[in-house]
């Protein structure tokens, strides 16, 4: 299980950011008194670090060098101050990236993810794998494998990504302003899109026997129903 | 030289009535040479006459400045002359000029302090909506939805804010490089999608994947930022497709944001770029606040790109940036170097 360190001086964006990387298999140091960060680095030695830019007493640029003399694992600065300046400077006093503030998990995640490949490779201990699972219904988010009982199925990119809010948010509704929102990444989605998607995620469903799982709300979105497990 | 004469006309007028009147009480008084009195009235004006050609040769500078308006400030420090009252107008002058520039410090002073704290001021408003940008991320019920959307336009309006303030500082913080215009299109149609969505519209991209362009990535993705929020916000309900494409001109690219919404009435065109103008969209739309498009002026004015602007009232807008140039791709340049 890797360590993260979060340095982060504002206590919700700490917790918040703790949670959820825990929720991903992640073991979260913090700090809380800042002149004392180098003291929870040598004690806990993590495998990477979110650093904040703005802390008390010394800046994150400072805090930085400091590590770099004794580590060589990812720092990531985390911080509201996006000029081109803050951002060299952070690469120049031995960040491996820069994310500026509001961001989303996703990014942080993704972020860390890949810092922690490149610095630690194959033989980084491997982290608990993403998978979503909703009544027996299994969701493999690295791999975008959807499983049930023994059967197992592959799905594309934007499948695994509509299943995953769907199954996120089971069993609530989730909106199509929503989904639409999660599957915009390179190519933007438009509204029939959107429907095809949905009848690929259903057909794909009905192959593992799951028949009117993804149920449409008119007017509001869709929601993921456990039709398997209201019939046994 | 006319001032000069215009200042001393009543001296010389002076100088004659009393040489008249001398001459006068000589006469009555019976005495009279005639070859005498000239003599005199010759010695007296050419007396007269060198000492204004002195007092002129001496005070030229003076007259000379005062008899034109001033054009810059160091035209104020520049010294008379050695007279008493060329260095009296030297004194004042150096006086006023130091008293000037201390006012003009002082205000320097009161400007950059205001825009340092306005900075401060937006980075730490940005705390807060991290806060609330993380705790709506895992919600999905309309209130999250509405108060996601009320995030967004608080973010955008601290966005402005933050770009006004740096916009007096331009000098000091941009950059001219390589910008690939594809890539800047995507992460600004990114960080839009939420208010294409909300409205319901959708971007159609015609940008070549290896174009570059010779800007400040950014204030040009600001730019952009501003078309395509008044873009999507004015094609809503109306239409539900806004168009980005590049293309040359000449030695330009042109990136161009496309809409085809309600459009902008002839009369208001003129003025969009100035600040603080909504015009008649502005007064429909609240959220105007008629800065997006005199800061997409400024900006591009000071990144040495042009502005156009085309519109028809029901047809739609375009709005066009005409960037300095194509940079060739890396495998072009290298091409061309051997």
């Amino acid at each position: 299980m890797s360590i993260i360190m979060i340095v982060e001086d504002d206590p919700k964006i700490n917790q918040l950011l703790q949670e959820q990387l825990e929720k991903y298999g992640f073991q979260t140091v913090n700090v809380e008194h800042f002149d004392r960060v180098m003291e929870v680095f040598t004690q806990s030695r993590p495998d990477l670090v979110l650093l904040d830019v703005n802390l008390p007493k010394f800046d994150g640029f400072y805090w930085c060098r400091q590590m770099r003399q004794e580590s060589n694992c990812p720092i990531l600065f985390i911080s509201a101050r996006e000029s081109k300046m803050d951002q060299v400077m952070a690469l120049e006093n031995g960040a491996d990236d820069y994310i500026t503030k509001p961001f989303d998990y996703d990014v942080v995640l993704a972020k860390i993810r890949s810092q922690l490949r490149r610095a630690y490779g194959q033989y980084a201990p491997q982290e608990g794998e993403r998978t979503v699972e909703v009544a027996g219904l299994k969701l493999f988010l690295e791999r975008m494998e959807l499983s049930m009982y023994d059967t197992k199925i592959e799905l594309s990119k934007k499948e695994a990504l509509l299943l995953e809010a769907l199954m996120n948010q089971h069993p609530r509704v989730v909106s199509r302003e929503r989904l639409l929102e999660k599957l915009w990444d390179e190519q933007f989605v438009d509204e029939n899109t959107l429907n095809v998607y949905i009848t690929r995620v259903r057909g794909k469903l009905k192959d593992l026997g799951l028949e009117g799982a993804v149920e449409t709300v008119r007017g509001s979105g869709y929601r993921l129903r456990a039709t398997w497990e209201e019939e046994q | 030289m006319k001032l000069f004469l215009r200042d001393q006309w009543p001296f010389a007028a002076f100088f004659l009535v009393q040489l008249i009147l001398l001459i006068m009480i000589f006469a009555m008084d019976g005495y009279w040479n005639e070859s005498l009195m000239i003599y005199v009235m010759f010695l007296s004006v050419f007396f007269a006459g060198a000492f204004l050609a002195i007092r002129y040769l001496s005070h030229r500078t003076i007259y000379q400045r005062l008899s034109k308006p001033v054009e810059t400030l160091e035209e104020l420090t520049q010294t008379y002359g050695n007279s008493p009252l060329c260095r009296a107008m030297d004194d004042i002058s150096q006086e006023q000029y130091r008293l000037y520039k201390e006012q003009l410090h002082a205000y320097e002073n009161k400007q950059r302090d205001h825009t340092t704290f306005i900075q401060q001021w937006v980075h730490q408003m940005k705390t807060p909506i991290s806060v609330i940008h993380l705790l709506l991320q895992n919600e999905d019920d309309p209130t999250a939805e509405s108060v996601r959307e009320e995030v967004d336009r608080i973010k955008r309006g601290l966005e402005t804010v933050l770009y006004i303030a740096r916009l007096d500082r331009f000098e000091q913080d941009f950059l001219i490089e390589p910008v690939t215009l594809r890539s800047l299109v995507q992460n600004v149609l990114a960080e839009n999608k939420r208010l294409f969505i909300r409205n319901q519209v959708y971007p159609e991209v015609k940008v070549d994947d290896n174009w570059r362009v010779e800007s400040d990535d950014k204030w040009l993705a600001f730019v952009l930022n501003q078309l395509l929020t008044n873009a999507v916000r004015y094609s809503a309900g109306k239409s539900n497709k806004v168009t980005i494409r590049a293309y040359e001109r000449g030695a330009h690219a042109i990136l161009e944001v496309q809409d085809y919404g309600i459009g902008i009435p002839a009369e208001d065109i003129r003025r969009v770029f100035k600040p603080y103008f909504t015009g008649e969209n502005g007064r429909k739309y609240p959220e105007s606040t008629g800065m997006g498009l005199y800061l997409v002026k400024e900006i591009c004015g000071r990144l040495h790109h042009g502005v156009e602007m085309e519109s028809e009232v029901g047809e739609g807008t375009t709005v066009r940036i005409v960037l300095s140039a194509v940079v060739p791709t890396l495998q072009e340049s290298k091409i061309a170097e051997s």
